[in-house]
């Protein structure tokens, strides 16, 4: 696979998915599989077929407390009809298009990070398209027809521009190079209207703006992991750089006010979806079982505790961005992978999407691999958790003999996982820059003398 | 600052905290590292023992209910000798037409005209196995009992096949099986106290009769099963218990509990039974062992009878059944069937002897049994699931058991977890020293080829779906020699993947071999810790295949011992396949019954030991 | 002749207890549902029949019933429901009122019958309405712990919730004396937080100890009743309307090693005595053969102080005519319910938050089923026009 050209593999993947899409029926996968964990009620395709029908026979999805997508996907089928939304065929293009996009802009990403154009291939490309494409906890999600994968690819899309964008202050080597800087500040457009787009779709986005934010201010997306020196703005003045990040942030609250105004208009100009969408993030109105630490913990507790806590786990959310951002502000896009690994561990509706992304993510920062320090532990962790989920999931509601805690403590084991490969990303990142340390041989790369006897 | 008092301070040394927090750490990793071979050892053997203590009386407990409603034994039974002369009267009948050589047809026939003379309403059911089993074929015949008082969302089974489990369905009859049923329906006609309804099924053949009834009455397609649907229907079925009596009279009621795929009853369904059973005065045992185990004849007297060790074999005995049933997956008879359904279910097996008791014994148990399961408001819970019985009163709880498998999971994975590291580094001369005294000898880190290991693991498992395709297929079972010609092919065909893999052989990456291993142990153990939840028994067979000799493989210079070496685990890993027998019965339980156990053993089991194998070529 | 028994009474009742109590209720309570409890639907039909055949009549009686024993599918004797193995009596009868039944036997509707705090629609059956001359007999039979007793499985009252109801009826005015009575496992420690006069307490067993079920019937095929309250009904046969025994001979008639466990009084609450001050085998209550441990009784140092009247078994479970028609008159008044509004708005307003939350029947503004469809087209198409322009930038 790794001799194979990237288009070939991409190609490759595709057909094998989109067989997979085909054949393969979304309520088998759900019942099997992604038990639980393949959709949450964020992301269930079956939900947004219900609104959908509601909202086409003039009923107010809204008002059922079941139908808790973004109006924009209403917007989306105002011109198909109804029944497309169940058709094999176009749910088996949607989904492997969205991935095979999601797919290609990590190509995209690693190519910018190492200093290549878009275009420029690298010997590293067939393996992140099977990373992403053959990864099961990116396409278990995406063969139940969870929206999660159109998120992540969204996601994936706004980083890949953000990291074409990179250097695009405004005053920024603009005189010689006008094209070249007509071309960041497009991307730079594109990859702030996805974010919009991805904050209206799921609400954690907000989590992932302060790191794709630098990242378009940063000068350039390769890595500087080994050499620490703070933040390294695409200006070159410092001084100046108060006016850009008022700029994009600007341009992404204008993009997310029209987005907002739009979303409004599909409904009627109320602003009730407002709570059922973004809110349910917040408020937690559906336990309904997922691989999240939330949904048992709330189903717990005493209606008397619960906005206090729900306030403690999403600030516990928020909690991290700063630190992360701070101690990784010299490569915003490890900053940026590290919250992903804290979103797909703490968010309170994640599928199985969302440690997918985490994981495909893995295969841009191969820099890291020799300083990690328990990979196989980390991995095999996850690998339990993984195949534990949809089994301990079956015990309890199809065989009978298990309980709710079976499940659970799955989900703890997965928790664990994330948390384990978190640390050790973040050790990583770290450990790199100081570097020789143990001995490292600087001439070649796999002779690290470290003790002797 | 290292002045100051603090509480505790002798447990910090003087000099930088941090620096000693980091010592004392590296010195905990490298004590554990260091004693990890010994750590392996005791683990596997604390494994292995457990599991040979599972049998004694010190690891299990007596049983007890725990379902409040069971209520069992607390009520007056009225079967009597007139019923019993009507279940002669059946058997009589059905004798009959044992003598008549009548078909399958005019038997269910026949049957449905006496419940529907009863007052039930009856019907038949024919059923068909297409595919690679195209012989296997039957009508069921089965009755619906409306409950008098309320409405039927749920239903109770009473189930009797024509065949006798005697052997696995060798051919016995069961004919006062049926005969009980049906004087057992004509009986319970009388009264109104059922709080759900009835339903009597007489299924035909052994198991497939009610594979087809019961994948019909719930529902499902099966690709190669043409059953009719069935014109009766009812609500839920809570709970099912199949009569097996194909003696003339019995002497103790034997529990046969295990279901398909390892999944076993509610607990309480069969402690409810044995109390019931043992109350009305027929002894009960586990499976139909009555005498003492014969197999300690070579012992001295003092010792075979002395109690514990009679107890022990009488328990290994009974585990060695509870292991055959359950790691095979076919289950011990029809009632298994039912526990894909989420019906708790077991058969009372009727102990053939020439006395002392029949139909008079026997109908009181079912009758007090089917008041005990009448008191049920919602199905069997709590997680009285997981249990190993060694006795009919006696049984392990899950923390009495599951360990024994775990333990040697865990020393699997601690192995692989030690090749890994082992992997990573090389010893070597120093290049830097050039005095007259000899070169320095350095640990260097090297690479470890990790993707070429993944792919090779990949390959392997799909080779084995590639076997399973194959061994399942027309093509294959149509031929005699399918054995002899597949064994070869399936043991020599990944002899060509050392040429295919790449290996750089340098001194600055990992054998693939080491990495393979480390992987295949790692995968093995994870398996293994899965499977217990599901399958205990399934789980102790593979610790004890894979454990020790996944553990103990490595890459050898020699031609012949490499070569010894793979065709040893290939043997282990492939080597059913020659008997054609075991491979047939498995592909007919996977084919009509849905049994998992080949396509596991074709795509989890062999693909591991032939990952082992190739560590030994690579 | 009833007439004349009734002026015997208003007679015995003068002469007796002036000023005192001049009506009788029973509040009976089965909380547990389920087939295999039988035994406590029995318990409570079992003192149901005693206090009516002593004079307390169907209207003053409050009988709640968490399940139908006699209607289940699994009774093989439909419609009736005995309490002992020959099945001589038919509990159950023809002749039964149940006040709450099934689901509504809840801890809310249980203290909203003793505080009398009930929504306007409940009817005047349901209620208690009693006066500062009631005598209240409170009988609790269920599955028990430690100062709790479960209601229908998923539910459970304190043993502090049941002080403070009672307490708030004392404030009220709604009874005179009370005499509560409970069966269940630890029964004692239910009484142990009471805190209001007028109450004469009495359980069937002491914290950590359960209570026993009699006896079994082998054609019901569960058990019929519990010992405790077997024995108190078996000692209540020898009572009629016009007997002098009192609570002591009651209490005193407590056989532990028949019972199974050790049951308690609490008489510290109330003012008056239990029997005669001398000469009584209560005096010696609870350290005859067979108790195992002391027999609990609080407020055994109290007893010898106390003045008046001796307690009668007959003040709680008899039936007296009420006499004073324009305190009727008043009484009706008082027991509207409470200015409560919280527990009203609740009330009222609790289906219709629930109804509106389930069923997406608000419409969209427009209700032409075409119009939101463009508006979402129109949406649809300056959204794809954003993109466009931020992608292809015209």
């Amino acid at each position: 696979m790794l001799s194979l050209r990237p288009t070939h593999t991409l190609a490759l993947c595709i057909l094998l998915r989109a067989l997979l899409a085909y054949w393969i029926s979304p309520s088998s996968v759900s019942s099997t599989a992604g038990f639980l964990s393949s959709s949450s009620p964020l992301t269930s395709w079956l939900n947004l077929q219900e609104g959908i029908y509601l909202f086409k026979r003039g009923i107010d999805p809204y008002s059922g407390g079941v139908f808790r997508h973004s109006p924009l996907y209403l917007s989306l089928s105002s011109l198909l009809p109804i029944s497309i939304f169940s058709n094999p065929l176009f749910c088996a293009i949607l989904f492997t298009v969205a991935d095979a996009f999601a797919a290609y802009a990590l190509i995209g990403i690693w190519r910018l990070r190492q200093g290549l154009r878009l275009t420029m291939e690298s010997s590293r490309d067939s393996l992140l398209v099977a990373i992403y494409m053959l990864n099961p906890c990116i396409f278990i999600p995406s063969l139940a027809r969870s929206t999660s994968s159109l998120d992540n690819a969204c996601l994936l899309g706004a980083v890949m521009w953000a990291c074409e964008a990179c250097g695009s202050g405004p005053g920024g080597k603009s005189e010689n190079e006008s094209v070249v800087s007509s071309k960041r500040s497009r991307s730079k457009s594109r990859s702030l209207l996805l974010l919009a787009l991805r904050t209206h779709l799921s609400t954690d986005t907000l989590i992932l703006l302060p790191p794709t934010m630098m990242l378009i201010l940063s000068q350039d997306p390769g890595s500087r992991l080994a050499s620490p020196r703070g933040f390294v703005p695409g200006t070159k003045n410092k001084s100046t750089l108060t006016t850009p990040i008022l700029v994009l942030l600007a341009e992404w609250f204008l993009y997310w006010t029209l987005l907002t105004l739009l979303s409004s208009l599909v409904v009627g100009f109320g602003s009730g979806w407002m709570g059922q969408t973004w809110g349910a993030s917040f408020t937690l109105p559906d336990l309904t079982p997922n691989p999240g630490v939330w949904w048992y913990f709330f189903t717990e507790m005493f209606d008397h505790f619960r906005p206090f806590f729900l306030m403690v786990f999403s600030v516990h959310l928020l909690l991290y961005v700063a630190p992360v951002c701070i101690k990784f502000q010299h490569d915003p896009l490890y900053a940026f992978f590290i919250l992903t690994g804290i979103l797909s561990t703490f968010k309170p509706y994640p599928t199985l999407s969302d440690p997918g992304l985490f994981m495909a993510l893995w295969g841009v920062f191969p820099e890291v691999y020799k300083y990690l320090r328990h990979p196989l532990v980390t991995f095999l962790t996850s690998l339990h958790a993984l195949l534990l989920q949809p089994l301990f999931a079956h015990l309890w509601l199809s065989h009978g003999t298990g309980n709710a805690n079976f499940y659970y403590a799955t989900t703890l084991v997965g928790a664990c996982s994330g948390g384990l490969a978190l640390v050790d990303a973040c050790w990583a990142g770290l450990r790199i820059a100081v570097g020789g340390v143990e001995g490292v041989d600087e001439r070649g790369e796999e002779k690290e003398v470290v003790t002797q006897q | 600052m290292n002045n100051r008092w603090r509480p505790l301070n002798f447990l910090r040394p003087a000099g930088d905290p941090n620096l000693a927090r980091i010592k004392r750490r590296k010195a905990l990793l490298s004590l554990i590292a260091r004693r990890v071979s010994i750590l392996k050892v005791a683990l596997f053997i604390a494994g292995y023992v457990w599991m040979l203590a599972i049998p004694s009386s010190q690891l299990d407990r007596g049983v007890f209910i725990d379902e409040n409603a069971l209520q069992p034994g607390q009520v007056n039974t009225y079967w009597n000798w007139q019923q019993v002369h009507d279940a002669d009267h059946f058997l009589s009948q059905l004798e009959f037409l044992r003598d008549s050589n009548a078909t399958s047809e005019q038997r269910s026939q026949f049957i449905m005209n006496q419940f529907v003379k009863i007052g039930l309403s009856a019907s038949t059911q024919d059923y068909e196995f297409t595919g690679v089993h195209k012989g296997v074929n039957g009508t069921n015949a089965y009755a619906m009992l409306s409950s008098p008082r309320v409405s039927g969302a749920e239903a109770m089974v009473i189930s009797a096949s024509w065949l006798s489990r005697t052997n696995e369905g060798d051919g016995t009859l069961n004919l006062r099986g049926v005969a009980t049923v049906l004087a057992f329906s004509k009986f319970v006609k009388q009264y109104s106290l059922w709080a759900r309804d009835l339903i009597f099924v007489i299924s035909d053949g052994y198991m497939d009769g009610m594979q087809a009834w019961l994948s019909a009455y719930h529902g499902e397609t099966q690709s190669n099963l043409r059953a009719q649907r069935l014109d009766l229907t009812s609500g839920v079925i809570f709970t099912a218990f199949n009569i097996d009596y194909p003696g003339h009279s019995l002497s103790h009621l034997g529990i046969f509990h295990e279901g398909v795929n390892g999944r076993l009853p509610n607990q309480d369904l069969i402690n409810s039974f044995q109390h019931i059973a043992r109350r009305t005065g027929v002894p009960v045992v586990l499976y139909d062992h009555k005498d003492e185990p014969e197999q300690l004849s070579w012992l001295p007297e003092a010792i075979r009878n002395h109690h514990e060790i009679k107890t022990y074999a009488a328990q290994a005995r009974n585990l060695w059944r509870n292991v055959g049933y359950q790691a095979s997956g076919r289950g011990s008879g029809v009632h298994g069937l039912f526990h894909k359904y989420r019906i708790d279910a077991f058969t009372m097996f009727a102990l053939p002897a020439t006395g002392p008791h029949g139909f008079y014994s026997l109908g009181r148990i079912i009758e007090s049994t089917l008041r005990t399961t009448n008191n049920l408001l919602e199905r069997l819970h709590a997680s009285f699931f997981f249990y190993v019985m060694t006795n009919f009163d006696r049984f392990l709880k899950i923390g009495n058991y599951l360990p024994s498998a775990i333990l040697i999971s865990v020393a699997m994975m601690f192995g692989g977890l030690q090749v890994w590291v082992d992997a990573a580094w090389t010893k070597r001369q120093s290049e830097e020293s050039k005095g007259p005294e000899p070169a320095l000898m350095i640990w260097a880190r090297r690479r470890r080829p990790v993707l070429q290991a993944l792919f090779i693991m990949i390959g392997t498992h799909f080779f084995g779906a590639v076997t399973f395709f194959l061994l399942s297929s027309r093509w294959y079972n149509s031929i005699s020699i399918g054995p002899l010609l597949l064994f070869p092919v399936t043991s020599l065909l990944p002899l060509v993947v050392p040429s295919f893999i790449p290996q750089n052989r340098s001194d600055s990456v990992a054998p693939l071999s080491l990495v393979l291993k480390a992987f295949n142990l790692c995968l093995s153990s994870t398996v293994i810790s899965i499977i217990t939840v599901l399958n205990f028994s399934l789980a102790a067979c593979l610790a004890v295949a894979l454990g020790i000799p996944l553990s103990a493989d490595s890459l050898s210079s020699n031609k012949a011992v490499q070569m010894v070496k793979y065709s040893a685990y290939l043997g282990l890993g492939i080597g059913w396949i020659l008997w054609g027998d075991m491979t047939k019965r498995m592909l007919w339980n996977w084919d009509v019954l849905g049994v998992w156990l080949l396509p596991f053993l074709c795509v989890v089991y062999f693909p591991l030991t032939l990952q082992a194998a190739l560590v030994c070529i690579i | 002749m009833k007439f004349l028994l009734n002026w015997l009474w208003l007679l015995a009742g003068i002469h007796y207890a002036a000023g005192e109590h001049t009506n009788n209720w029973a509040v009976l309570v089965c909380s547990s549902r389920y087939w295999f409890n039988y035994r406590h639907m029995a318990n409570a039909l079992g003192m149901y029949r005693t206090v009516k055949r002593l004079g307390i009549p169907d209207s003053q009686i409050i009988l709640m019933l968490a399940d139908d024993a006699a209607c289940n599918s699994r009774n093989k004797f439909a419609g009736s429901v005995y309490a002992n193995t020959g099945r001589e009596l038919d509990l159950y009868g023809d002749n039964i009122e149940v006040d709450y039944r099934g689901y509504e036997v809840t801890v809310e509707n249980f203290l909203r019958l003793l505080t009398g705090r009930h929504d306007e629609s409940i009817p005047r059956s349901k209620r208690l309405l009693t006066d500062k001359n009631s005598n209240i007999f409170i009988y609790l039979t269920g599955h028990g712990g430690n100062e709790f007793l479960k209601f229908q499985d998923n539910e459970e009252v304190s043993a502090h919730d049941i002080s403070d109801a009672l307490h708030q009826m004392h404030q009220a005015g709604r009874y005179n004396e009370i005499f509560f009575m409970v069966d269940t496992c630890q029964a004692n420690s239910m009484y142990s937080t009471l805190y209001s006069p007028g109450i004469l307490a009495t359980g069937s067993s002491v914290v950590g100890e359960n209570s026993y079920s009699h006896e079994n019937d082998y054609d019901v095929g569960v058990a019929v009743i519990d010992s405790y309250t077997h024995y108190v009904l078996e000692y209540m046969e020898r009572v009629n309307k016009t007997s002098r025994l009192t609570m002591a001979d009651l209490f005193a008639s407590y056989d532990v090693p028949k019972i199974g466990s050790h049951p308690g009084v609490r008489s510290d609450l109330f003012q008056r005595p239990l029997g005669p001050q001398q000469q009584h085998p209560m005096a010696e209550y609870g350290r005859g053969p067979g108790w195992k441990v002391e027999g609990e009784w609080q407020g055994r140092e109290g007893e010898q102080g106390k003045m008046g009247k001796e307690a009668l078994i007959t003040d709680f479970f008899g039936g007296v005519v009420s006499v004073n028609a324009d305190e009727d008159a008043g009484d009706v008044s008082q027991f509207e319910p409470c200015d409560d509004a919280v527990l009203h708005k609740s009330l009222k307003s609790s289906p219709v938050v629930s109804s509106s939350s389930f069923l997406p029947t608000s419409r969209l503004p427009s209700s032409g089923s075409l119009y939101p469809i463009l508006r979402a087209s129109a949406a649809f198409l300056l959204l794809g026009g954003l993109f466009v322009f931020v992608f292809i930038g015209v």
